[in-house]
């Protein structure tokens, strides 16, 4: 039995993260007990030496110094702030004026509204609330299907997790140890064929389920010329400047992820003040928000450290390397097998815990077949978008449920979310088997020196050491006034 | 029961408390952050107003001065607050429940069900989890206190900051836990309600 147990502790071990995971009790501790639990085992049965959980201290600080990690509260806080600023109103009005004559217009004014939004935000919560709130109800009122769109309107806030600057790719970044800005970089390609392939959808919609999104009436559409014109300007002129301010910065090495999400958050506080919404409590409520979820999940990673930190001291790390690398079908076997479990595990853990425990054990196995990480984080990021969408315990759902009017039936939102999570598991496919739409745009990289340090020419004077500039040994140059 | 249930409150009363300032840390580090950033993309823009005004007696020196010397202080500053908003938030996270939980089985049982989750939960994993980095935190942050020990960044500010927080964090959270512990017991034994029910934390 002692044998038994010796022998085969790293898989007893991960059989016992389930367990105490399906317990239900927060998965921060359950996580940290789970690493003292076997910590434990392991002391008592040699596996490990007794001070080896004085290595804890070391995940610790390694949590204390990473400046990765602000990025989290920041992009919540953008999030908050922006849900209740106006904008989201602004854009859909405006486009949907805008589409609303042809045939699924209004969906096609989420999704592009959703796009937009995820690249000024990295939270879904923020965009499917602001998009469920002003949409939906004109969705239902001019005859759009209820299941079409509760759908559209969930699956556009999902965007949000894939385009940058999201906070998934940050954490995945920091998970996988790979460049913030090459990872935005390695989304780009397939964010644009998200859209692409949620608008065609809409499209076949419209062509052979004409009913579902009807065309708006023309007594809808109230606003044409210049004043329809005006609209539009006035939603994407915020927009674009705080795309630059955020993403801008990022892409041309000006700023850091979490430079870049501080900068977001005084964005959308000086937008929140010109729609003249920038209340305290606006902002204290955006605070509070955002300190819980910003404590709710540095405390999984902390679980989640302790977890990892026994799980590699029993053996973990190569047990499962070793049984992910001797997967059949080699790097294409690996990421099928890979997302298949991902995309399952997606409905029990929330994102962050998925990043935190499974990513670093997927990683070396990783390597080891020679993936390039940015593929693999792309490939991750937009497989856990599905987390958000598949019932009955997808978030983006959820919210979606909180907000919709009385009529809207929980059957009608699952069953308008698995259309959308069928687009969305094609499109990893499509990554699986086409790496260059996220490597290529990774060739034109910059590199950004983290590190980067700016001198500031000082009023000491130069330094003495190094001989003078101009040439003595030449006599200087004549000049004639 | 009843002086239990009070110290309970005394216990959440506390908790409100760090929770509230770890809630404006939320808005300094920010602000820090967005600070340091801003000076730093003008400061080409600042030498040439300082080279600007220099021919009329006045200069900006002392901004950039002021930059030289406390860029990395203040890049310090973003990572006390950081911790701080963590550590001290969390317990008040626990009161409000808020941390995310594998819903499977306990969105699914009854009320009474939840409250022994709840309070096995509390002693059997939050507590022993608390004392143990208590344990490891304590003589780290000791050391670090009393070896002053500085930033790696130079010129930054001294790292005890952040390692306070570590085990005042747990500590604060082990009370908060046994303060939850006494909730549970009470809503098993009289018929005390216990206030927060579950949702899934916005995000």
């Amino acid at each position: 039995m002692i044998d038994f147990i010796t022998n085969n502790m790293a898989p007893l071990m991960f059989a016992g993260l389930i367990l105490f995971m399906l317990y239900g009790y927060p998965a921060a501790f359950s996580l940290a007990a789970v690493g003292l639990f076997f910590g434990i085992i392991g002391i008592e049965l040699g596996l490990i030496q007794p001070d080896f959980l004085g290595n804890l201290v070391f995940q610790l600080e390694s949590i204390t110094r990473n400046d990765l990690l602000l990025a989290i509260p920041f992009f919540t806080l953008m999030g908050a702030v922006l849900e209740r600023c106006g904008l989201a109103e602004d854009l859909l009005e405006g486009f949907g004026q805008l589409f609303g004559g042809v045939r699924g217009g209004l969906s096609y004014a989420v999704i592009l509204v959703g796009a937009v939004l995820g690249a000024i935000t990295g939270t879904v919560a923020a965009s499917v609330i602001a998009m469920g709130l002003i949409s939906l109800p004109i969705m239902l009122r001019y005859g759009y299907n209820v299941r079409h769109a509760t759908g559209v309107v969930a699956a556009s806030g999902t965007i949000t997790q894939l385009i940058p600057p999201s906070l998934v790719l940050v954490v995945l970044a920091d998970q996988m140890g790979v460049d913030v800005g090459s990872m935005y970089r390695g989304a780009l390609g397939p964010s644009i064929v998200q859209v692409l392939l949620f608008m065609a959808w809409v499209l076949l919609l419209s062509i052979i389920r004409p009913q579902h999104v009807p065309a708006l009436p023309p007594e809808a559409r109230t606003l044409r010329g210049w004043p329809l014109v005006r609209r539009c300007i006035k939603g994407m002129v915020p927009s674009l400047a705080l795309i630059f301010i955020v993403l801008g910065t990022i892409f041309t090495g000006i700023a850091t992820a979490t430079e870049a999400g501080a900068m977001g958050v005084l964005g959308a506080f000086v937008l929140a003040w010109l729609n003249g919404r920038l209340t305290r409590a606006l902002v204290y409520q955006g605070m509070q928000t955002t300190m819980r979820i910003t404590a709710m999940v540095i405390f999984i990673l902390i679980g989640a450290r302790i977890f990892s930190l026994v799980f590699q001291g029993v053996g973990g790390k190569e047990w499962i390397e070793s049984f992910l690398v001797a997967l059949p079908g080699g790097q294409v076997g690996f990421l099928i097998f890979v997302n298949i479990f991902v995309f399952i595990i997606a409905f029990f853990l929330d994102f962050f815990e998925i990043a935190f425990i499974i990513v670093p054990l997927l990683v070396p196995a990783a390597e080891a077949l020679g993936i390039n990480l940015v593929w693999f984080g792309v490939l991750l990021g937009a497989n856990m978008q599905t987390s958000f969408m598949h019932p009955p315990f997808g978030f983006a759902l959820f919210y979606l449920r909180g907000i919709a009017p009385p009529g809207v039936k929980s059957s009608d939102i699952y069953w308008g979310a698995i259309p959308w999570v069928v687009l969305q598991v094609m499109l990893v496919a499509i990554l699986i088997f086409w790496p260059g739409l996220v490597t290529s745009f990774l060739d034109a990289e910059i590199i950004v020196d983290p590190n980067f340090e700016l001198i500031v020419p000082g009023s000491e004077g130069g330094d003495l050491s190094a001989p003078p500039l101009i040439d003595l040994s030449q006599p200087p140059p004549l000049t004639t006034n | 029961m009843e002086r239990l249930l009070g110290l309970s409150r005394a216990i959440d009363g506390l908790s409100r408390r760090t929770g509230i300032i770890a809630n404006w840390f939320v808005l300094l580090a920010t602000l820090v952050c967005a600070f340091d950033a801003l000076l730093r993309y003008s400061l080409s823009t600042i030498i040439w107003i300082d080279k600007w005004l220099s021919a009329s007696g006045g200069n900006l020196t002392w901004l950039l001065d002021f930059y030289r010397n406390n860029s990395n202080s203040l890049r310090d500053l973003q990572l006390v607050l950081f911790t701080g908003m963590v550590m001290l938030g969390a317990s008040w996270t626990l009161k409000v429940n808020e941390h995310v939980r594998v819903d499977l089985v306990y969105g699914s049982v009854s009320d009474r069900r939840r409250i022994w989750i709840d309070l096995s939960g509390a002693i059997l994993f939050l507590m022993p989890m608390c004392i143990v980095l208590m344990y490891f935190s304590w003589p780290w942050f000791l050391e670090s206190w009393t070896g002053n020990e500085l930033s790696q960044n130079a010129g930054g500010l001294p790292r005890w900051p952040v390692k306070v927080f570590m085990p005042l964090g747990f500590a604060l959270i082990m009370l908060q836990g046994f303060s939850e512990i006494i909730k549970c017991v009470a809503a098993l034994t009289t018929g005390y309600r216990r206030e927060h029910g579950y949702e899934k934390p916005v995000q």
